[in-house]
């Protein structure tokens, strides 16, 4: 049964469907371009575009997995986004404690909605949606309206400047090894603990296709003056996102709630806390994307963010995420930010009229997830 | 042309190889009343989806007849097109929509295009309630504006819109009063009287008596016997109903019983959605060290809320007072429970019970991850030392400890479930329903682990509705019936029936001791 085969490996590694998905669309682009797509200059803003949607995807795939939603994490964005801008712009606070600030303010503002979902027991649905128009409200509010700028130019450089190319090759170099070290201490303890392994020949084609990828990021952005800051930052969070989902007891504990509340309450574990902290998350994460919207584009716009939320969302959807909790993996969001974030890129390319460009994103959405359904990996329960 | 209205034959219902229903036969005259009892677990859900519909025709053996004709019905809508209609133990109406609407729900009674003929379905529904002596009922209003007895009324009403020539109650009485429950045994002897047939399934063996012409007991569904209700008496049904000896099935050990470890008083919890009926009423017991203590009694008879308030799991109010090795403990969630060291195995395994997509080794140290961890970061090596020593230890049947735990049988699923709870070294186990849905091996294996753990002196708690078990396992018995302590045996020559005779005994009896 050779599709079948086909199918289990598709099962099994989604993450190879969804970097086969963007290879199509990415050679689509290129073609109809003619050959403006797949440049130095053009991904370096691609992966740009695609930080903040990513750190908002980050952040959402945990309350995703938790079984949870946030919708007013566009406003959060534009909120905190408008309050950096603030600080810095009006009230003459350097950037870095503006910065840390925020940072705090964010942490705040998730763990706000987390209490009022978990302690006062509101749907989070309607707390996100609730939070999307009170928030967008405050933004309008404090900013009287009005785009706040200049932003001061350290605070733009986070947003608009790029890893020096000799610092970006030792970075690309640092994190393969990294990956190599990992897989190797994994092989040896998996096979003291008598484990199943991975064969050996999908571990090392594993790493040359990494060592590969890498290789090539890291060339192809130092064409066009090294990785920028903002997709370095994104690119540590993944780091810290999948460290903590796969590797401590709260990462743990984020999918048991989200797989089933009920067992997990009565295993002992503080499910309210749990998804209080992941809200809290979320804000933090806000903030991040608040701080480098502004800083990319040098003000802080009262509608910055707008749409965030559905980015984001569809992101972790495309991603493989479940839509009813319990699995999910940040990576396949950041790939599902990147499928997101090149459909952008491409259609502004060939300047496909704006209009089309949400009914396409809206099709493509759609389409992902009900290839995830027929794939069965959703199927459970 | 027989004189049954209704006849079942030899009804044989398989499920992968176990056969729930092996031969079973039910006849039913019209007007008649026919009382159908058994255990828990007897098979009388599983009869009554037979008839129903439930299972089409073809997925089981035998033969139905309904007025001499044969019955073969795909689906629900078959059965109740030819008049069979069954009214289930959790009322299926929709607490939102008006009485009315409820009452033709799925069959209302429309002018042109879909547009519903309110004024004739209201006409109608006021006749038919008169019919069952319902006067001051407003069929415009929300369901939710009455209380339990009158629902289940409702529920009859709709049965009767339906034309129902044979009904069919599942424990119609369970969430009634007792003048509730007089008033519809009062109407089921009307219908009877208008030429209506009724199934009347009970564990309350005087209801039966009162309204039932005639009794079939059925047991490990096997059709035991079938007799006129006037040569039969209460204890030669209950005697039907358990009617075997308990086969050695349980590797009982004897063990050393201890002090008193743990005491429950005043346990009391009200229902979540009606606040005035206490599901729990009052009830205190103790247990000692070393001692596995049965809690006997019948399905919703409050067992199981009874442990979860004890394990600060209730859903709803509840109140108790509780005592740990002499020290007063105060619990309001299943976190400070484990923190004091009890521990409870829930009853639904799938919904409390484990978590699906994680893998086994995950499901086993769910209460206990903060163990393998430093600061915060979880040690793998050591988790999974811990998880396969537990494996082999209590013979999971599993390829890898990573695969998802959805994937095993019931019987190792429930293993890991219990292993994750005994990893906290409890004081205290709570064991809800241990065995249910579970093989008869991994059934040895639990009790083994049983008996292992009280030798070294863990205070046990078993709810069953396994009676077998009970008799076979506790040291010690307490009966619950209506949320009220009914008896507390000691385990000396204890009979079923004497357990299920304080069981269904009438409350005015009181509580039966045995010392």
């Amino acid at each position: 049964m050779q599709s079948q085969q086909i199918q289990q490996l598709f099962v099994r590694y989604k993450i190879l469907a969804l970097l086969i998905a963007v290879a199509i669309i990415w050679v689509f682009f290129h073609i109809k371009t003619d050959a403006a797509f797949v440049t130095p200059g053009n991904l370096s803003n691609l992966f740009r575009q695609m930080a903040i949607t990513g750190m908002l995807a980050c952040g959402m795939v945990f309350v995703i997995i938790a079984g949870e939603i946030d919708l007013s994490i566009g406003s959060q964005l534009g909120l905190l986004g408008g309050v950096v801008a603030i600080l810095t712009v009006n009230q003459g606070w350097g950037t870095w404690p503006a910065i840390g600030a925020v940072l705090v303010l964010g942490l705040l503002i998730g763990a706000l909605n987390g209490y009022i979902v978990t302690k006062l027991r509101v749907p989070s649905f309607i707390v996100g949606l609730g939070g999307m128009l009170a928030f967008r409200g405050i933004v309008l509010y404090i900013t009287g309206s009005s785009t706040i700028a200049p932003a001061p130019d350290n605070l733009i450089t986070i947003g608009q400047g790029f890893v020096p190319p000799g610092v970006s090759v030792w970075i690309g170099g640092l994190i393969f090894l990294a990956m190599v070290a990992l897989t190797a201490r994994r092989r040896v303890r998996r096979g003291k603990l008598g484990l199943t392994q991975a064969a050996l020949w999908i571990d090392i084609l594993k790493m040359v296709a990494i060592g590969a990828f890498i290789f090539g990021f890291v060339r192809m952005l130092n064409d066009a003056n090294g990785i920028p800051i903002p997709v370095m930052i994104l690119l540590g969070l993944l780091a810290v996102f999948t460290y903590v989902s796969t590797q401590t007891v709260f990462g743990r504990h984020i999918y048991a709630v989200g797989g089933n509340m009920e067992a997990t309450r009565l295993s002992g574990v503080n499910v309210a806390r749990v998804k209080l902290v992941v809200f809290a998350i979320m804000g933090l994460m806000c903030a991040f994307a608040g701080i480098i919207t502004v800083a990319r584009t040098g003000s802080g716009s009262p509608s910055a963010g707008t749409g965030g939320e559905l980015d984001a969302i569809s992101a972790c959807f495309i991603g493989g995420t479940s839509m009813r909790g319990g699995s999910g993996t940040v990576y396949g969001a950041l790939i599902g930010a990147l499928v997101m974030a090149s459909l952008d890129n491409g259609m502004q390319l060939m300047d496909v009229d704006n209009s089309w460009q949400m009914i396409i994103k809206g099709v493509i959405l759609v389409l992902a997830v009900w290839v995830d359904v027929l794939s069965g990996s959703n199927r459970n329960g | 042309m027989s004189e049954y209205l209704f006849e079942m034959r030899q009804i044989v219902k398989e499920f992968s190889g176990v056969r729930a229903l092996n031969g079973i036969d039910l006849a039913v005259r019209p007007g008649e009343c026919v009382g159908l009892c058994g255990e828990n677990g007897a098979g009388k859900s599983t009869l009554m989806k037979v008839l129903s519909g439930v299972y089409p025709y073809g997925t089981w053996e035998g033969e139905i007849l309904f007025d001499g004709k044969p019955l073969r019905a795909h689906s629900v809508r078959d059965s109740e097109d030819a008049g069979i209609v069954i009214i289930h133990q959790e009322l299926m109406l929709v607490p939102q929509l008006s009485v009315a609407e409820n009452i033709f729900l799925g069959n209302e009674i429309r002018k042109y295009g879909g547009v519903m003929d309110y004024d004739a379905m209201y006409a109608k529904a006021e006749a038919l309630l008169t019919r069952l002596k319902l006067k001051d009922v407003n069929v415009a209003a929300p369901v939710m504006n009455y209380g339990g007895g009158y629902q289940q009324l409702f529920e009859i009403a709709k049965a009767l819109a339906k034309n129902a020539r044979l009904l069919i109650l599942d424990e119609p009485s369970s969430s009634l009063t007792s003048s509730e429950t007089d008033t519809l045994l009062s109407i089921i002897e009307d219908l009877k009287h208008e030429g209506v047939a009724c199934v009347y399934i009970s564990h309350k063996l005087e209801e039966v008596a009162r309204v039932c012409d005639t009794v079939t007991v059925i047991r490990d569904g096997k059709h035991i016997v079938t007799k006129p209700m006037s040569e039969m008496t209460t204890h030669s049904i209950i005697t039907a109903m358990v009617g075997r000896d308990i086969e050695n099935l349980f590797p009982k050990v004897d063990h050393d019983i201890g002090e008193v470890i743990f005491e429950a008083k005043h346990v009391t919890c009200w229902d979540v959605a009606n606040p005035n009926r206490k599901r729990v009423d009052d009830i205190s017991f103790e247990v000692r060290r070393g001692e596995i203590l049965g809690i006997a009694g019948l399905v919703g008879a409050g067992r199981t809320e009874l442990v979860s308030a004890i394990f600060g799991a209730y859903p709803g109010r509840y109140e108790a007072e509780l005592v740990l090795e002499g020290k007063p403990i105060k619990i309001r969630s299943p976190e400070q429970a484990i923190k004091a060291g009890l521990s409870l195995v829930p009853e639904d395994r799938k919904r409390q019970g484990i978590v699906p997509l994680l893998g086994v080794g995950d499901n086993i140290t769910l209460a206990t991850l903060s163990h393998y961890a430093h600061a915060g970061q979880i040690d793998r090596q050591a988790e999974l030392q811990v998880v396969e020593a537990e494996i082999k230890r209590l013979r999971v049947k599993t390829a890898s400890p990573e695969l998802a735990i959805m994937g095993l049988s019931g019987g190792n699923q429930q293993k890991a479930v219990l292993t994750k709870m005994l990893l906290p070294g409890p004081k205290v186990l709570i064991l809800d329903e241990p065995t249910r849905g579970v093989d008869v091996g991994s059934k040895y294996d639990i009790y083994k682990l049983m008996f292992e753990l009280a030798g070294k002196g863990v205070a046990i708690i078993m709810v069953s509705s396994e009676m077998p078990e009970v008799l076979g396992v506790s040291d010690r018995v307490l009966v619950v019936g209506e949320g009220k302590l009914r008896g507390d045996f000691k385990n000396a020559g204890l009979t079923q029936e004497q357990v299920l005779a304080a069981a269904i005994s009438h409350a005015a009896e009181g509580p039966a001791h045995a010392a």
